[in-house]
């Protein structure tokens, strides 16, 4: 009984990661393509993992707790337009741009949570205005340019397998630390199943609430800084432009909750993102088309959301499959 | 006290979101110089009005045309955030607008041609006289739209299909269209993938920017760079079974992409297309950027911000068609740019001379009487000495490559000597005009 517990579990946790390598390698196969041939290819996956899955905590942080958060995408944008302009002027190097992407993230992060609890406008509402207003000024300070330092071999060096997979261990931990050993986790989680009595009990929502945010745009901070040293460029983005980066952490978010059943829900997340680096692999090496792209991603997680959503029927269907068949035996 | 934080911080919000729309709210209006400041009697403005007023030259009083009132003009764009895009703004907002008594009014960033209508809508309420397009999704329906509320219509940076210049030419309104024709453009990519072959190059990579959108210039370029190949390719050498220039462009418009695949001796190892910024697609690009025994990538756009990272300490060699922006110099100078076609910002001055004389009710017309048609080219840039003196000019506010001395000329110039002028696009031509 014992064993098939953990055979369950194993299965829960790695089944969809692993079913998502096979039918990708399956598919690339077909087509006479390895799905990990060179370099690059490895470079591609981990850091798509390593993004989606930072990008996954900073979204699922404040959804969980019902405030659906516009404006991640726009911190991410912010920060590294921050970082990248203050280090190529200043001739900084590389892991200061790290650490100036993650501050400049956790403070526009805070400012965005200030907001939220001062103003007590519904969340929504909130972070489209401070998407709007980060995009404005990002485009303001760069006066539309953006920011380019494709020159600079030393911030565009980042890139490489070894560094995304710091990135997604440091990440994983520090969530993990940060939200399942600390008070602030803890309360964090006392108020996710019941805020009334948790607030009864002392604990203070809206410095959580603050810190949420705060967290959120650090970790978007650090997304921020991965996207702008893989090309070298920060391309603007005006009109909720940034908004897009958002929904690149649904499919995860959802995979990782499902798999949060079997672990730790953010061994779950970061499983999830390594279920669509898979796919996001795959797309690149079979060169699919972008609109293809978009029908099989929305595909995959209606396909998902129909399953999570009527799960239990769909147990019973099979159980009720395998008892008619023992019947007829 | 609460409620007063959260009245500060609600009207900190509000300007925040209409800061954050500033470069995007459904009409923007540039305040140098402009004439709604002219009217309130803003000092800025006045000396704007001013300035104009002594711009005067003889050739304009001498042609009666009346520069006093100032001139509200339209700017319909659908794009506000690439370096060719700001580079013509500042060209209107930091340059003309300051030398002409004219008021420039931005549209929104449009994405579509219901945008284009409800845009060019408060334009009209806005009292502006012309409108200059730099958007396309809808061309036509612009037009008849400014023909039926009497606003003339100028497309800059473009031109009409032949077809379409046929219907329109005899509108009242329409002034007419100044920019890279699609035979430019088709001559663009040609001469950048010839300037490679004749080098002896015979690996390529295409990148095809808006091609799966079907965006014309696009796939003009990039046929001309195929129809280079196919020249190059020696006996025989096709691509797709095609060998004509309309034959080219009729396949690229039916697959919505470029194939992969051998054009006689000549290899098209990769094409990347779109513009998806995801994780897949620039894996895309590394990847193509990466391919073995690639020589050169020829970019129908930006190509050195997409592919520069990936070729680095490589032997790769980067061509784009684009703009002057500084950031293309630095990649010029770390060998990640080899060539840019790019437009140079005040190529749309002889357009805005064009929509201004029609305001002022001294339109340009061909000797039949219809709309400008005319064509303009690149500037094209093979090393980074030669990039930095254009860009030196298309950069400058005080004396662009078009100053107001030289547009002034135009003022009261007829088609030919209009046509003339614009013919002369290239570098050289325009610094010794």
């Amino acid at each position: 009984m014992e064993k098939t517990g953990w055979l369950k579990k194993i299965a829960g946790i790695a089944g969809i990661p692993l079913a998502a390598f096979f039918i990708t390698t399956i598919l690339c196969g077909v087509q006479g393509v390895k799905l990990f041939e060179t370099e690059g290819n490895w470079i591609l996956f981990f850091r798509a993992a390593a993004s989606v899955m930072l990008t996954t905590f900073a979204l699922s942080l404040n959804l969980n707790s019902g405030r659906f958060d516009f404006s991640i995408g726009s911190v991410a944008l912010l920060s590294s337009v921050i970082s990248a302009s203050v280090c190529t002027a200043a001739g900084l190097p590389t892991p200061v741009m790290l650490l100036l992407s993650i501050l400049s993230g956790a403070l526009l992060g805070l400012v965005s949570g200030m907001v939220y609890v001062i103003v007590k406008l519904p969340p929504i509402i909130v972070s489209l205005g401070v998407a709007l207003f980060y995009e404005g000024f990002a485009f303001s300070i760069t006066k539309g340019y953006g920011v380019s330092f494709v020159a600079n071999l030393e911030l565009t060096s980042f890139p490489g397998v070894v560094n995304y997979l710091l990135v997604i261990v440091c990440g994983l931990l520090l969530f993990v630390f940060l939200f399942d050993y600390t008070k602030f986790g803890y309360d964090y989680k006392a108020l996710l199943s019941g805020q009334k009595v948790a607030v009864n009990t002392g604990i203070g929502e809206i410095p959580n609430a603050v810190g949420c945010y705060t967290i959120a745009g650090a970790l978007m901070g650090a997304v921020g800084f991965i996207s702008a040293t893989n090309t070298g460029t920060i391309q603007m983005a005006l009109n909720f432009g940034s908004i897009g980066t958002m929904f690149t952490a649904f499919l995860p978010m959802f995979i990782g909750g499902f798999i949060g059943r079997f672990c730790n829900e953010k061994i779950g997340y970061l499983l999830g993102a390594v279920t669509t680096a898979f796919i996001s692999l795959m797309y690149a090496r079979l060169n699919v088309d972008a609109s293809i792209q978009q029908i099989v991603t929305a595909l995959i997680l209606v396909g998902f959301l129909i399953y999570l959503n009527n799960e239990n029927k769909i147990i019973e269907l099979v159980m009720l499959k395998k008892y008619l068949k023992k019947r007829q035996i | 006290m609460k409620k007063f934080w959260a009245l500060l911080l609600t009207m900190a919000m509000a300007v925040s979101v209409l800061t954050g729309c500033g470069e995007s709210a459904q009409t923007q209006t540039d305040t140098a110089g402009n004439a709604e400041q002219a009217e309130t009697g803003n000092a800025d403005a006045g000396d704007n009005a001013a300035q104009a007023e002594a711009g005067e030259n003889a050739q304009a009083e001498a042609a009666g045309l009346d520069m006093s009132n100032t001139v509200k003009i339209g700017i319909l764009v659908s794009d506000a955030t690439t370096a060719e895009a700001l580079a013509f703004r500042t060209y209107y907002t930091d340059y003309i607008q300051k030398q002409y008594n004219v008021e420039m009014i931005y549209s929104d960033e449009l994405t579509d041609a219901a945008g284009e209508t409800s845009a060019i809508d408060t334009f009209i309420t806005n009292n502006c006289k012309a409108v200059i397009s730099f958007s396309s999704f809808d061309r036509a329906a612009q037009i008849e739209q400014c023909e039926g509320a009497g606003v003339y219509y100028a497309v800059a940076t473009g031109t009409l299909t032949e077809e379409e210049y046929e219907t329109y030419k005899g509108y009242e309104h329409y002034v007419g269209a100044i920019g890279p024709s699609l035979d430019v453009e088709f001559e663009t990519g040609y001469n950048m993938a010839k300037h490679y072959l004749d080098q002896g190059k015979t690996n390529f990579a295409i990148f095809g920017g808006a091609i799966p959108y079907y965006t014309e210039m696009h796939i003009y370029r990039a046929a001309g760079m195929i129809t280079a190949m196919v020249e190059a390719g020696g006996d025989g050498a096709s691509y797709q079974g095609a060998t004509a220039k309309e034959a080219i462009i009729g396949q690229i418009f039916a697959d919505g992409e470029v194939k992969t695949g051998s054009v006689g001796n000549i290899s098209i190892l990769g094409y990347v297309g779109g513009y998806d910024m995801d994780d897949a697609w620039f894996g895309k690009c590394a990847q193509m950027a990466q391919t073995t025994g690639l020589e050169v990538i020829l970019a129908v756009g930006n190509g050195s911000d997409f592919f520069g990272t990936a070729i680095a300490g490589t032997d790769v060699k980067i061509a784009s068609v684009d703009a002057y922006a500084s950031s293309y110099g630095e990649a010029m100078e770390a060998g990640m740019l080899d060539y840019l076609a790019g437009k140079f910002s005040a190529s749309i001055g002889p357009i805005f001379i064009a929509t201004y004389r029609a305001a002022l009710g001294a339109p340009v017309r061909t000797a039949e009487g219809n709309a400008l048609a005319l064509s303009q080219g690149y500037w094209i840039a093979q090393n980074a000495e030669e990039f930095n003196a254009y860009y030196a000019v298309d950069s400058s506010v005080e004396a662009p490559a078009y100053t107001k001395e030289l547009l002034d000329t135009l003022l009261t110039a007829d088609y030919a000597a209009f046509e003339e002028f614009v013919g002369k696009y290239s570098f050289e031509e325009i610094q010794g005009m």
